[in-house]
This record gives C-alpha cells, sequence and structure tokens, in this order.
C-alpha cells in the first residue's frame, strides 16, 4: 500500500513528489517518459536558469531529485482507477492501491478523425463502458483503440455481450505481454475507419477499402486512458477537456487530486510545478487525516 | 414538481446527481435501468439517447449530471 500515487512524470507529478516524499509518506510515481516537455529544446522563461534549458534536462534532473528523497518511479501505462475504500490504480503490468491519488497526466491530446463520430456520441459511441455498457446487453459492440486500454475496454464490456470487436482504425496492436494474452478471445478489425453512419442511432461503420459492418455501440479508448477517461469512470467533474478542481487541486471525489496541464489554464512549466507543489501538500493533509 | 432519474448502479454520474438533488431536498422516483428494461426503452424515448443518467423533470428531459440545468428547472 502507498500512501501517494502520482499519476504523470512531467513537472507537477514530479514537483508533488517532492512533498510527500519529504513529509514521509510512502509515495510512488506511474508513467511513460513522455511528458510534453520532453519535446521542448529551449526553455527560457522558468525561474532560476540564467541560460536556456532544455524539458529533457529539467525532467531528468526532477527525477534525480524525486529519487534522491525515496520516491518510486515506474515506467508503465495507467489504465483504469477504482475506488473502494482507497485508490487502485491499474496498469499494464501491475496493480497499485493508495491513499490518494494525484492525476497529472497532462493535457489530453486525442483527436481522432472519423466522420460522424461526435455526431453519434450517446447514441451509439460512448466514452464510459461503466456507465453505459448496461444499454448494449447481448448487442454488437466495438472498442476502438490498439492499445491495453483498448483491450481493458472490451473485457469490461463483456459483463454485457460476448460480440465484441476491437476496431484499431489501421493502427498495429501495441499490447503488453499480459494484454496480448487477453486480446486473442476478442475479433480484432484492424482496418482504418472512414465513418459511422446509422439514421438516429449508429448502425454502420464503414472502412477506406469500401467495406461495411454493422454495429450497434463503439466504445471510444483509443491509444492511452487520458484524464479524461478517469475521470468519466470516477464520476470526476471536468469542464471541456480540463479536470476541475478547487484551489487545493481537490477534484470532486474525496482523495482525489489533479495538477498541470490536465486542469487546464495557463500551460507552463512553473504553473504545473506551482500546482504540483500545493497538491503535495493537500495530499499529505488528507493522507494524515484518515 | 415531478422527478424521475433514471440511473444504473455502475453510473458515478448518477450518484452525483442523486446527491445534488437531495442536497436541494428534491424529491424525486430512482428508476435503475439496468433492471427494468421498459423503463430503459422508454428512457431512450423520451432523451433519444443512451446515456445515464437522464433526469425527467416535469416532462423535461436533462441528459447527464447538467448542473446548470437542473439549477433552472427546480
Amino acid at each position: 500500500m502507498f500512501d501517494a500515487i502520482i499519476i504523470g512524470r512531467g513537472p507537477a507529478g514530479l514537483s508533488a513528489s517532492l512533498y510527500t516524499a519529504r513529509a514521509k509518506l510512502k509515495t510512488l510515481i506511474i508513467g511513460k517518459n513522455e511528458s510534453v516537455l520532453r519535446k521542448a529544446g529551449k526553455i527560457e522563461n522558468y525561474f532560476g536558469f540564467s541560460n536556456p534549458v532544455s524539458g529533457e534536462f529539467l525532467l531528468n534532473e526532477g527525477e534525480k531529485q524525486a529519487k534522491r528523497f525515496g520516491v518510486q518511479i515506474i515506467d508503465d501505462e495507467v489504465i483504469a482507477i477504482e475506488k473502494d475504500d482507497f485508490f487502485n490504480v491499474i496498469t499494464s503490468n501491475g496493480r497499485y492501491t493508495g491513499k490518494a491519488v494525484l492525476l497529472a497526466t497532462g493535457q489530453p491530446q486525442k483527436k481522432i478523425k472519423i466522420e460522424n463520430l461526435t455526431e453519434f456520441e450517446g447514441k451509439g459511441v460512448s466514452y464510459c463502458s461503466t456507465c453505459d455498457g448496461f444499454f448494449y446487453n447481448n448487442l454488437k459492440v466495438g472498442v476502438l483503440g490498439f492499445k491495453d486500454f483498448a483491450v481493458h475496454e472490451a473485457i469490461e464490456l463483456e459483463t454485457y455481450t460476448d460480440n465484441i470487436t476491437i476496431y484499431t482504425n489501421g493502427r498495429e496492436l501495441e499490447l503488453s505481454e499480459k494484454y496480448i494474452e487477453e486480446a486473442k478471445r476478442f475479433k480484432i478489425n484492424k482496418k482504418t475507419i472512414t465513418k459511422l453512419g446509422g439514421s438516429e442511432f449508429l448502425q454502420r461503420i464503414f472502412f477506406d477499402d469500401g467495406t461495411s459492418e454493422e454495429i450497434d455501440g463503439i466504445f471510444v479508448a483509443y491509444e492511452s486512458a487520458s484524464s479524461l477517461d478517469f475521470a468519466r469512470k470516477l464520476g470526476i467533474l471536468v469542464d471541456g477537456n480540463s479536470v476541475v478542481v478547487d484551489r487545493n487541486q481537490q477534484t470532486n471525489l474525496d482523495g482525489l487530486f489533479a495538477a498541470g496541464d490536465c486542469t487546464g489554464g495557463f500551460k507552463q512549466v512553473s504553473t504545473a510545478v506551482g500546482q504540483g507543489t500545493l497538491a503535495g501538500r493537500k495530499m499529505i493533509e488528507y493522507i494524515r487525516s484518515l | 414538481m415531478a422527478v424521475k432519474i433514471y440511473t444504473t448502479p455502475s453510473c458515478p454520474y448518477c450518484v452525483m446527481a442523486k446527491k445534488y438533488l437531495d442536497s436541494k431536498n428534491v424529491k424525486y422516483e430512482e428508476i435503475d435501468v439496468s433492471v427494468d428494461r421498459d423503463a430503459a426503452m422508454e428512457m431512450v424515448r423520451k432523451s433519444r439517447q443512451r446515456g445515464v443518467p437522464v433526469l425527467d423533470i416535469d416532462g423535461n428531459i436533462v441528459i447527464g449530471f447538467d448542473k446548470d440545468r437542473i439549477d433552472s428547472l427546480i
């Protein structure tokens, strides 16, 4: 059991970890090494550096700093967060329990170009199997995605139907060992999707080779799970693409905090660091109050 | 005022919507569409979509936990 689990290895998550770890709380950071900051070649407006520094330099130094205080950092992908008495964080390769969780996953980057995908939202297109899976009892459903997250969604949908296809939309599957095995029981369609069709509700999915299939529902689990995907399943309030937090970086779910670009606002290293700092402090207060 | 809320047990926004109505002292009838197929169809017909929660406030349909819209109707 960890005290604090931080999802995301960018400046917000790393800053929060400095505070929780220095407060002697057992702290785990989980994330892939893909903070958008890593692509920034030259940062000239971050306090304390008279010469430009790269995003990679800042992140590498931040990780070294966090490790010096005993923070564990795991290179893994989070595919689901569940809440019972504590938080269970499910990754491609494991499962971790924590008393408090910080979402510091950066800005959701997903852009899927499929005609009518937005038009059929709520009418066959869903982003939450937990919420809407029931409406597809014994119907033909698809999961749009190609990573572990998509397979995880397909597994959740098995409660409702056994007619499940994973549509990769032209991508090759990118699965961890565990999910390669799990994916074997689902149909896999790797064609590029051009559009969705139907009258009032989704009825058909069309591919770039001119073929099409009947379909009743599509659950979107594209690329990696984002802060918005976690929010939908946990019932966290969002505003557009941003997780809603109060002035203490607390979401509407007790023990779940968010900081950095996933909360919207001014997307700067300094604001992410500031929000991470505050989130770290408030996580300490929350964990000690349990 | 007659308020119905269509829910499923696994839907977190349904819980939030119910808590919100409770906080406003609004009485409501909850319909679990996961165990009532007819009610599920009724909900789809009324809201023309398949997501929960759906609120029916005096015949006005609210899709999702839309606090502003709920406020304007209660």
